[in-house]
């Protein structure tokens, strides 16, 4: 018997509040326990959108969202417990009077649950994830001192602390420097595997997915224009009505 | 007499410690949260509640409360509803609760501006009874109870409520019951610098505070200290001086920002770094 997907979009459109186009159409997606699956497309093609539908941050306008095979309109808060999320551009003020490890460690709250205080199992499991991030020298500094590349890091590892059965990536490798770019993701990519998560990782940066998965989702105007290996995706990138702002590989 | 004016002494240093303290405390969630019009509609609602009071017959504590606490627990549901930020809906309020308060004195026009209308509006510590202490000190305990049983939510919504909702923190009953508890706060406070001051209670200590820290967990201990210190010390130079309680209370309070700032370490790297 196949295996029920662990997250599974039907006829899925979400409207932003005052807008009339939805920013995704009528999508259709099921992913496996373990994919990975890259999400590309221009700058408002729908793939933030896209990833906020899945944790059920923004209602459905239309259609149905599962993830685990619950409801996320009726049960998004268990769901969003086993989702890492890192949100797109995620930086904070120069003051912000919070110390990196504090947000790491935040990152496991919603799974405590409520009235339960951290124990000594959520401080190691934060410590591993900074350790990943190569960010555990950072725990006792502000996040307002760091970095966009050392906040993006910081915000990895929170995601990764929850210790999440899915993670959602959008865009958490734009601030990197040069070799963090090539290293992070490689690091994402084992770590997915060892750990069997689930991972959608919305990117510009198609080299990167070349590399290293074998299912692209391309996104354009709101819909998903192709659901395909990275070669077959890279074609669909290449039509000039999609390739604006997407750096496809020379 | 001495024993008497020492009562009202024992009862307005008391008073000042126990709302220096609050509202210190709170003005931590309305810095963080940006609620920054909370404070004067929170206080315009309890005199419009005092002002009802004063026009039925009613204690004027009691309908003030009423008024501020029915303000506070509508605010949130119609920010969510309305789809606009709490701040927005807060500035509603205000000058509907103003627009009250003056049909309320109309109606009863023998009784005007009355002492204990005034009050709310200019505070007035020598007044503190016994009542409002316990008050006070109730508040302030379940205050610190709830903050510390609740800590670990509130401290990720204050960092990003979105983060924290994504986390799968069910942020709303949260942010409902730090609106109401500045309601309950701002109120109970009133008489300590009135509603036309109590701005400065709210911000001051907190900003004072960040000025010199960089960890909130240090920020929610150090503002609410700050806060009773501003309070004790506002109220001293109000006796020596023979001033305004509530006005002296502002003054040290702002006096203390404007020091925190010339003073602050993070003021200093970024001259050096410039």
């Amino acid at each position: 018997m196949p295996l029920k997907p662990i997250i599974q979009l039907e006829e899925v459109s979400t409207v932003y509040e005052g807008e009339r186009r939805p920013a995704v159409s009528d999508v259709n997606l099921k992913l496996d326990q373990n994919e990975l699956v890259y999400v590309v497309g221009p700058n408002a093609a729908g793939k933030t959108t896209l990833l906020e539908t899945i944790n059920g941050l923004l209602p459905t306008f239309k259609g149905e969202v599962s993830v685990f095979g619950l409801n996320v309109r009726a049960r998004g808060k268990d769901v969003r417990r086993e989702i890492g999320y890192v949100p797109q551009d995620f930086m904070v003020e120069p003051g912000e009077p919070y110390m990196a490890l504090d947000v790491v460690l935040m990152g496991r709250y919603g799974k405590m649950g409520v009235l339960h205080k951290p124990e000594k199992r959520d401080l190691e499991k934060t410590m591993e994830a900074m350790r990943l991030m190569g960010v555990d020298d950072l725990a006792d500094r502000p996040m307002g001192k760091l970095s966009g590349g050392q906040q993006q890091k910081v915000m990895i590892a929170r995601a990764l602390a929850k210790d999440p059965e899915i993670l959602l990536l959008d865009e958490p490798f734009s601030n990197l420097d040069p070799d963090s770019r090539v290293k992070i993701p490689e690091l994402i990519g084992r770590i997915h595997k060892e750990r069997q998560m689930t991972t959608i990782i919305v990117t510009h940066d198609v080299r990167q997915m070349m590399k290293q998965c074998r299912r692209v989702v391309v996104m354009n105007n709101g819909r998903i224009v192709a659901d395909q290996t990275p070669e077959k995706a890279l074609a669909v990138l290449e039509r000039p009505s999609v390739s604006r702002s997407v750096e496809v590989a020379p | 007499m001495i024993w008497l004016e020492l009562a009202i002494i024992q009862r307005a240093l008391a008073g000042c410690l126990l709302a220096g303290f609050l509202t210190g405390l709170i003005g931590v969630f309305v810095v963080r949260m940006r609620l920054s019009a909370i404070g004067y509609s929170m206080s315009h609602g309890a005199f419009a509640g005092a002002a009802l009071g004063v026009a039925t017959f009613v204690n004027p504590l009691l309908t003030a409360l009423s008024f501020s606490a029915v303000t506070a627990l509508l605010i949130g549901p119609v920010a969510d509803k309305a789809r606009l930020h709490a701040d927005t809906v807060t500035s509603i309020a205000f000058p509907l609760n103003m627009a009250l308060a003056f049909i309320f004195l109309t109606l009863s026009p023998q009784i005007g501006l009355s002492s204990e209308v005034a009050s709310v509006l200019w505070g007035s510590v020598i007044s503190m009874t016994n009542i409002d202490i316990v008050f006070l000190t109730t508040l302030c305990a379940a205050a610190v109870a709830v903050i510390h049983m609740f800590w670990k939510e509130l401290f990720a919504i204050m960092y990003n409520r979105k983060l924290a909702e994504a986390d799968g923190i069910n942020t709303q009953p949260f942010v409902y019951f730090i609106i109401f508890l500045i309601g309950l706060v701002v109120t109970l406070s009133l008489k300590l610098a009135g509603g036309l001051l109590i701005f400065a209670l709210l911000f001051n200590p907190a900003s004072s505070a960040l000025q010199f820290l960089h960890d909130m967990k240090k920020i929610v201990i150090v503002s609410p200290i700050v806060g009773a210190i501003t309070c004790i010390s506002g109220l001293m130079v109000s006796l020596v001086l023979d001033l305004p309680i509530g006005s002296c209370i502002v003054l040290v309070s702002t006096f203390i920002f404007a020091f925190s700032v010339l003073l602050s370490p993070k003021r200093k790297r970024k001259e050096v770094n410039r």
